[in-house]
């Protein structure tokens, strides 16, 4: 296909086989020696979080909007199927598209207005944006069940058989992330990523090229906010209890720190980066309450030290070396207004 | 022989809070020849090539492409119909490979929808997208360099590939933006024989260019913008004797 | 015939407007001179509640000293602030670089890490839970005018803005260092040209802007009887709306618009549950945003 196209870590089939093997025999079968049902639901919980920031690195790594209201469609994937579970009665396999869907419709609705603005303008209305999905979820008592959230979700069921141990709950969540992040780095790793880093490095530029920057800009939106939805789903039928905190502002910037730390516009960098900022904190668990100072510091330090992550875009290397030249000098454009 | 013309501009002009960067300027682009376009700073070159791509809207006339008007269309629905551009300041996209930057142009004469990238990532369109880009890198002489990122290109190779990522998007039309600007003279003498080479295969090229001997030398005809109006429209010739424009460049700057 | 009612709700708003306008003015103040966002600007508001609370239970000492105290360590705060999460991006010395997208993006980035921290370190100091104002300090006694009754606080959160608002024309119209941050806010290399110290020019408007914000942050606490870790994010928040509602670089735009959120959500809260106010904030925000993208009183410098 696009042969000078960087390769990234997952594009050879040995290492995507490699992973495979790791994500569902090793893993699950060291978890398992050790024994551990509270180890697996680390392990959910990162895989979660991979399909969060994976997500989000499509939208604000890929196409250069920053996004800070994830959090809001992961909680509407959330409640979408919390809500059509327990008061419909319907099945995981109905719910977890539902909830990507109502996820990515409400992302679209939401970006055909705000796509116009750029920058830190669009950065500030998707805040606005997941808090006020917050605030919705918060005060919508009928609906939500405000403060008190949504108990006794029903565990995963597929075609009768139930999810009934953490491995189960593993297995399920691991084969959703894994078909997300196929999904999300065939789109990123093709022509049609181009498109989108075309608009990320200058919008102004690709639509010169007969790119439509706007469309464009909102389908990845859409796209992000669907595997947000998605995930938000996998959380409510693992956790079987979900509540408005859960999907507050500092959620999203736990989600855009794994981004940043991982490398913006770096598929293996973002899955690294959740790795860090989920394992490393509850090793820290003994110490104290430092989870969220953690994700702070990690997330400091690494713009500081490595503007563009881990693995981003460009290697963290090569931008050390420019990082005194070129990468910080005027960026193309920044002449024309506010871009 | 081909008298109509392929791009045709009717009275446009352009005003910015008062003051009119672009005045009345009528003129005609045949097709399959190399038109330049001169004036000195601040004459409303940049301001005319912005209309024409569609990055600001006209405040008075019309702008006809194959007999289609394009006041009110978008830059990428310019770009689509067969107007391409390149940009003064380089405008290559530094973090992705030369390939990348040129299959931008190709990806949006052909089409991209992310359904195509998921389930049809080796398909026809993809295909096509990755030979036109290879046939373009060739064409320009960057195909050694595909997999470089566009940032270590040299200077004069980026203006290349800027002149790359254009042609993929299939013009008819294309436009250039100064592209001898900080080249020197043996560079310059190559750029204009790829031009001359690219108006013999049958481009029509708008040449927008400081350089006058550039201009003087390959281009069939020559229009001089002075303070947003025309005042020349000839063969290099006639405008090089046409004492307004000696006044026009005396007057701001010597050249 | 006016709802007395509604009247008292228009002044409670302009109360908190008052103090939205304050922290606006902290905002609008570093956007001027950098072009950037500061993220950490509601943590400083906390900040500044947070030494109000510690000097109160320690030393008990006069109200006037109590603020006084929250400007400096605010005016502290700022300058802590700028650098360590703005000057070490600041590596460039041209025009287009200090005010680059790159160094946007970078130092939003990095107040926001530095908020979060920030944040977490005060909860860990002071715990997750509220923390009461002595009963002595509160600012919550009521004083009848006619029919209505405003408190204490009020006149308190009136008369020290207009207090700050004041000094603040003063100090920037009548001083060398006002004179150089409105240079830099013009012009950073121009400042440079003509002999200006841009990075001290910074330093004051961090350390300004940081003063106002701390200010806001005791006096809301005494208001309100409540401080708690995040008290500042809400605030943070509806500031930033005033401010581009404003037109991101007009000190005057920031006020009245912070004036006018602050109404509107004390108004609102005659229609709607109180829970549901927040949403008139970021409601404000999103059509500010999508129909004035240079701000309701726009200056057009910058556009969305």
């Amino acid at each position: 296909m696009n042969a000078p196209e960087r390769a990234g870590l997952l594009a050879p089939p040995v290492l995507k086989g490699l992973l495979a093997v790791i994500v569902f025999v090793v893993l699950p079968g060291t978890l398992l020696t050790i024994g551990g049902g509270y180890l697996f639901q680390i392990a959910t919980t990162a895989l979660i979080f991979v399909i969060l920031a994976a997500s989000l690195n499509l939208v604000t790594g890929t196409t250069g909007l920053l996004s800070l209201g994830h959090a809001g469609f992961y909680g509407i994937g959330a409640y979408t199927a919390a809500l059509l579970s327990t008061q419909l009665g319907l099945p995981f396999l109905v719910t977890l598209p539902l909830a990507g869907l109502s996820a990515g419709i409400i992302g679209v609705l939401v970006a055909l207005p705000t796509m116009r603005l750029v920058s830190i303008y669009f950065a500030v209305a998707t805040l606005g944006i997941g808090e006020m999905i917050y605030v919705t979820l918060l005060n919508w008592t009928d609906f939500t069940h405000g403060p008190m959230g949504i108990r006794g979700i029903p565990s995963i069921e597929l075609f009768g058989w139930r999810a009934s141990s953490s491995l189960d709950e593993y297995l399920v969540v691991a084969t959703t992330a894994v078909i997300s992040l196929w999904a999300l780095s065939r789109l990123t790793h093709s022509y049609y990523g181009n498109a989108l880093r075309a608009v990320r490095e200058d919008d102004q530029c690709a639509n010169a090229m007969g790119l439509n920057v706007v469309r464009l800009k909102i389908e990845a939106f859409g796209i992000s906010c669907f595997f947000a939805g998605i995930a938000g789903a996998l959380l409510a039928h693992t956790g079987k209890f979900i509540s408005p905190d859960q999907f507050r502002f500092s959620e999203s910037i736990n989600i855009l720190a794994m981004v940043v730390v991982g490398g913006l516009g770096s598929l293996p960098g973002t899955v690294i980066g959740v790795l860090l900022l989920i394992i490393l904190p509850e090793a820290l668990r003994g110490a104290g309450d430092f989870r969220m100072i953690a994700v702070g510091s990690i997330m400091f330090l690494s713009i500081l030290l490595l503007p563009k992550g881990l693995l981003g875009e460009a290697s963290a290397l090569d931008l050390l070396r420019r990082q005194f030249g070129e990468a910080w000098k005027s960026v193309p454009g920044s002449n024309v207004g506010w871009r | 022989m081909s008298t109509e013309p392929i791009l045709e501009i009717r009275d446009l002009t352009r005003r910015f809070q008062g003051l009119v960067a672009v005045n009345a300027v009528s003129a005609r682009i045949e097709a399959h020849k190399l038109i330049g376009l001169i004036g000195p700073n601040g004459a409303g070159k940049t301001t005319l090539f912005n209309l024409i791509s569609g990055f600001i809207t006209p405040s008075d006339g019309d702008i006809l492409f194959e007999g289609r008007s394009l006041v009110g269309l978008k830059p990428h629905q310019i770009a689509r119909l067969g107007i391409g551009r390149t940009f003064q300041n380089l405008r290559t996209l530094p973090n992705m490979t030369v390939f990348d930057n040129v299959s931008i142009g190709a990806l949006a004469a052909f089409g991209h929808s992310p359904w195509q990238a998921l389930f049809r990532g080796q398909g026809a369109v993809s295909r096509r997208i990755n030979e036109l880009t290879h046939e373009v890198l060739d064409q320009v002489g960057l195909s050694g360099q595909a997999g470089e990122l566009a940032a270590n290109l040299s200077y004069g190779r980026r203006k290349y590939l800027e002149i790359a990522r254009a042609l993929a998007t299939r013009p008819k039309l294309l436009i250039l933006d100064e592209p001898a600007a900080g080249l020197n003279d043996t560079e310059t003498a190559k750029l204009a024989e790829f031009i001359t080479g690219l108006v013999a295969q049958g481009m029509t090229i708008l040449l927008v260019e400081h350089d006058m001997p550039l201009v003087m030398g390959i281009c069939d005809r020559v229009i001089v913008l002075a303070s947003g109006a025309k005042i020349a429209d000839a063969d290099p010739e006639t405008v090089q004797r046409d004492p307004a424009v000696l006044e026009s460049y005396l007057g701001t700057r010597d050249a | 015939m006016l709802d007395i009612y509604f009247v008292q709700q228009i002044i409670n708003g302009l109360s908190i407007g008052l103090v939205y306008a304050l922290m606006a003015i902290g905002f609008t103040l570093i956007f001027g001179v950098l072009n950037v966002v500061n993220f950490a600007h509601g943590e400083v508001y906390t900040v500044g509640a947070f030494v109000g609370l510690l000097l109160i239970t320690w030393v008990a000492p006069p109200l006037l000293v109590v603020v006084l105290a929250a400007l400096a360590v605010g005016a502290v705060t700022g300058v802590g602030l700028e650098r360590i999460a703005f000057k070490p991006f600041r590596r460039f010395r041209d025009e287009a670089s200090l005010r680059s997208r790159a160094m946007r993006e970078a130092t939003l980035l990095s107040s926001l890490a530095a908020s979060i921290v920030a944040r977490e370190v005060m909860t860990l100091v002071f715990g997750a839970h509220m923390q009461t104002i002595p009963q002595a300090y509160l600012l919550q006694r009521p004083i009848a005018i006619g029919p209505l009754s405003i408190t204490n606080g009020d006149v308190v959160i009136f008369g020290a803005s207009l207090a700050m608002l004041a000094a603040l024309q003063f100090m920037l119209f009548r001083t060398r260092i006002g004179l150089s941050i409105r240079a830099v806010s013009n012009s950073p290399m121009g400042a440079r040209f003509v002999g200006i110290d841009t990075d001290r020019a910074i330093i004051a408007t961090f350390a300004i802007g940081s003063m106002l914000g701390a200010a806001a942050g005791i006096l809301v606490g005494l208001y309100d009887g409540t401080i708690t870790p995040q008290m500042g994010f809400a605030p943070g928040i509806k500031a930033f709306v005033a401010m581009v509602m404003g037109g991101l670089s007009s000190i005057p735009g920031a006020v009245i618009c912070a004036l006018i959120l602050g109404v509107a959500e004390s108004v609102t809260t005659d229609f709607l549950a109180s829970g549901w106010k927040d949403l008139v904030a970021y409601a404000f925000l999103i059509v500010t945003l999508v129909f004035f993208p240079q701000g309701i009183f726009g200056v057009g410098r910058e556009r969305a």
